[in-house]
């Protein structure tokens, strides 16, 4: 499952991405320090090569997640049902919850750290086969 | 021959004789007429003595008349009667006769009267005396009486006479239509009627005061009274003159009621008027004012002197005095204003706010408003209208203002903190959380396991770095309270912050300038503006580019001393786009490069203190060309907030 991480902080990056190894969630996962780089990765992409995860901080220098939503806008119609957004922040301000709900592509608001509980959920939703009970636990 | 006495100066005999003639009416209209015409004769009318004015009127010279007998100049109708009373003259009677003809060519009508003359108690003539014809005098007495009848019944003042009856009493015996007009009594009841029946209390009591006063000392009485008669309440002026008889006694009164209720009445509404006037003067404590726009000169009421303290050495003084207090700055405004609306529309009411000089040199802020009076053209003629001091609501306000400045900036700081606490105190608590997990799930001889390790101790080290950057806000916030400004020089506080940067500096090539007059001081606090330069100048080291050696200017300029102060930090950097950042360049943790390690606490730190010192920030930037932090100061518009 090809997997995209966009954090400033390059130790959040490293270290969500050393937790989604841990739980064997996805085979590729291509880290990006800024939202830019991740943005204009996303558009190069072919239907077929789309991530099926995108794992998005909020607050980031120059674009921040918000601003990186704004700005796939436009390709909503191609990225839906391809690629489930899912903001991964360490704010635990209910209004970024509340936000979130107005952008369709966000599958779930999941504050940091990130754990195998949560992994597991994702997974669970995204892949056939994983219990259907446990996706439910997200919110999205 | 000489002539007689009584014809030159009149003897005892002729005065007493003439005395008591006078008790006969018509006596009075002989010795009243100057024209009179005096003669003796004796029993048979035989003329022994003449005045001039007798022969004047026979028309015979005066020499000629001695001798002749008066009937030569008589018609012949009146001869037997006059020879009749001669002889009854001489017999000791006094006679008068109301028309005699005189005059053989052309008679004309005289009166006659004829009396003995008396010597050593026995009758040796006849005196005779001739006057004016008695019709004529009896018509103008007649017109005389008419024409008085006339003013009597038609003068506005009230007019009586009373006579006087023992034991003191008092007798209407005449009233004019104005006075029963004025009191409303009954003039038939009146006349004829005494004056303790007539007259109603009180004005009964004081009339029979007067009326005994005025017979007593002879001299006129007047008083002012009020009392209530059948028309209501009159106020009047009573003037009451003593007649006197031949023996000197007071025999009548005549008075006159000068009616006053009206004046009184306005003049008490006046009074009236203007003591409400005086006491709403006193109530208020406008300054009251009424300018004559054609004199251009201000009339002052007692408030202005207390208000502002301004000694009126007159009043009114000259518009100009006023004007010359209001502060200077806003003169035209309101001066030209005022004249413009008073010259220049037709507009009546004026009102403005501004800044008044007090005597003692001190500021009061006043609203001010006018009522302008137009003449029939629209013209200026008079502005009637009141200066308030609203120096203290003006005061409470401002200090409401600045309390609710000073809620919304500590409402920012909470809003800040809740930030802090929720974002950039969790990120780095997140991440330590993550690791410590993440290291029970790695073996312990990995590389993840080694990095992870390392990333917690780093993890941890952020959160004290983050709580270590509330500690400072917290003091700086703190700070604020107990701060007194002192004067600051700005060039020796900026070489002392970047001494320590130098290094840094040289080490990237860089350069700097600062153009900072030395004298320069403004009010603050020294260590905030060695924390402003020392932050300002690190971001522009921080951020500066790698296409050309770095270059930092510093400046000041003050337009005048103790006046609005712009200070500068400029520097050919990178710079960032000043749209995509918007407001958000001096909030705490925000970042514009993400590349460059920075916590976003400088920019931040910088705002706080300048803002602590009253005075503004704002940025210019460009991407690529750099950027320039301009600070404004305000020492004139220093104020210490209230607490």
């Amino acid at each position: 499952m090809k997997t995209y991480l966009i954090d400033d902080d390059r130790l959040g990056l490293y270290l969500t991405e050393q937790l989604l190894r841990a739980e064997g969630f996805a085979s590729c996962i291509c880290p990006f320090e800024s939202a830019q780089q991740a943005l204009e990765a996303l558009l190069r992409e072919s239907a077929a090569t789309l991530p099926q995860v995108v794992f998005l901080d909020l607050n980031m220098p120059l674009l921040n997640g918000w601003q990186f939503l704004d700005a796939l806008a436009p390709y909503q119609d191609r990225l839906r049902g391809r690629c489930a957004v899912y903001i991964l922040t360490s704010s635990l301000a209910l209004t970024d919850l509340e936000k979130s709900r107005n952008y369709e592509l966000v599958a779930g608001l999941i504050h940091k750290p990130i754990d195998g509980e949560e992994i597991r959920a994702i997974q669970a939703r995204l892949e056939p086969g994983f219990r259907a009970e446990e996706a439910g636990s997200l919110g999205g | 021959m000489a002539a007689h006495p009584l014809l030159q100066q009149p003897p005892a005999p002729f005065i007493s004789a003439a005395m008591s003639l006078s008790s006969y009416p018509f006596a009075a209209g002989f010795f009243s007429q100057e024209a009179a015409a005096v003669l003796t004769l004796d029993s048979g009318g035989r003329i022994s003595q003449a005045s001039p004015r007798l022969a004047g009127l026979l028309g015979q010279p005066a020499a000629a008349l001695p001798g002749r007998c008066l009937l030569e100049f008589l018609p012949l109708i009146e001869k037997n009667r006059v020879q009749e009373l001669i002889a009854q003259a001489a017999a000791g009677q006094v006679l008068g006769e109301e028309s005699i003809l005189l005059g053989v060519q052309r008679p004309r009508k005289y009166r006659l009267a004829l009396f003995p003359q008396l010597a050593d108690n026995r009758i040796t003539g006849v005196y005779g005396v001739i006057g004016a014809a008695p019709e004529a005098a009896n018509g103008t007495l007649l017109a005389q009486q008419q024409l008085y009848s006339v003013i009597f019944e038609n003068m506005n003042d009230g007019t009586f006479v009373v006579e006087v009856e023992p034991p003191e009493r008092y007798r209407f015996t005449f009233a004019n239509r104005a006075f029963g007009r004025t009191t409303g009594l009954d003039l038939p009841q009146v006349i004829g009627g005494y004056v303790d029946e007539v007259l109603p209390e009180p004005a009964r009591s004081v009339m029979l005061v007067h009326c005994a006063s005025a017979v007593r000392t002879r001299q006129p009485v007047e008083w002012q009274e009020t009392a209530e008669y059948p028309t209501g309440k009159v106020t009047s002026e009573v003037t009451l003159t003593p007649v006197l008889d031949e023996t000197g006694a007071c025999c009548q009164l005549v008075g006159i009621v000068h009616d006053l209720t009206r004046q009184k009445k306005v003049e008490e509404d006046l009074r009236a008027s203007n003591e409400r006037f005086l006491y709403a003067i006193k109530a208020t404590t406008d300054a009251l004012y009424d300018w004559n726009v054609e004199t251009d000169t201000l009339y002052w009421g007692e408030g202005y002197e207390m208000l502002f303290g301004h000694r009126l050495r007159e009043n009114p003084e000259p518009f100009s005095r006023w004007a010359d207090h209001v502060l200077p700055a806003e003169r035209l405004r309101v001066v030209g204003g005022l004249r413009h609306l008073a010259y220049e529309t037709t507009d009546w009411h004026w009102q403005d706010e501004y800044h008044f000089r007090r005597a003692d040199g001190s500021l009061a802020w006043v609203f001010d408003r006018g009522y302008i009076l137009r003449d029939e053209h629209g013209r200026p003629v008079r502005m009637i209208g009141a200066m308030q001091d609203i120096t203290e609501r003006r005061e409470a306000e401002q200090r409401q203002r600045l309390m609710g400045e000073r809620l919304f900036r500590q409402n920012q700081d909470l809003q800040q903190f809740t930030y802090i606490v929720s974002h950039n105190l969790r990120a780095p608590l997140a991440n330590a959380l993550g690791f410590s997990q993440l290291l029970t799930q790695v073996a312990p001889d990995s590389e993840v396991f080694r990095q992870s390790l390392q990333n917690l101790h780093t993890s941890l080290r952020q959160v004290d770095d983050v709580l270590m950057d509330v500690n400072t806000i917290l003091s700086v916030r703190d700070q604020r309270g107990g701060y007194r400004p002192e004067p600051v020089a700005l060039a020796a506080v900026c070489r002392e912050a970047l001494q320590s940067l130098e290094p840094l500096l040289e080490s990237c090539g860089g350069q700097w300038q600062c153009h900072i007059a030395e004298e320069l001081r403004l009010p603050g606090r020294r260590a905030y503006f060695h924390s402003i330069f020392h932050n300002l100048v690190s971001n522009a080291i921080k951020y500066r580019s790698d296409d050309r050696p770095l270059r930092i200017e510093i400046g000041a300029t003050a337009e005048e001393e103790n006046g609005p102060t712009t200070l500068w930090v400029a520097d050919n950097g990178r710079g960032f786009d000043l749209a995509a950042a918007g407001d958000a360049v001096f909030q705490l943790y925000q970042r514009f490069h993400s590349d460059k390690k920075g916590r976003g606490i400088g920019l931040f730190l910088v705002k706080a203190h300048v803002e602590s010192m009253s005075g503004s920030i704002s940025v210019e930037s460009q991407p690529g060309v750099g950027t320039r932090f301009v600070l404004h100061f305000n020492p004139a518009g220093h104020e210490d907030l209230p607490h």
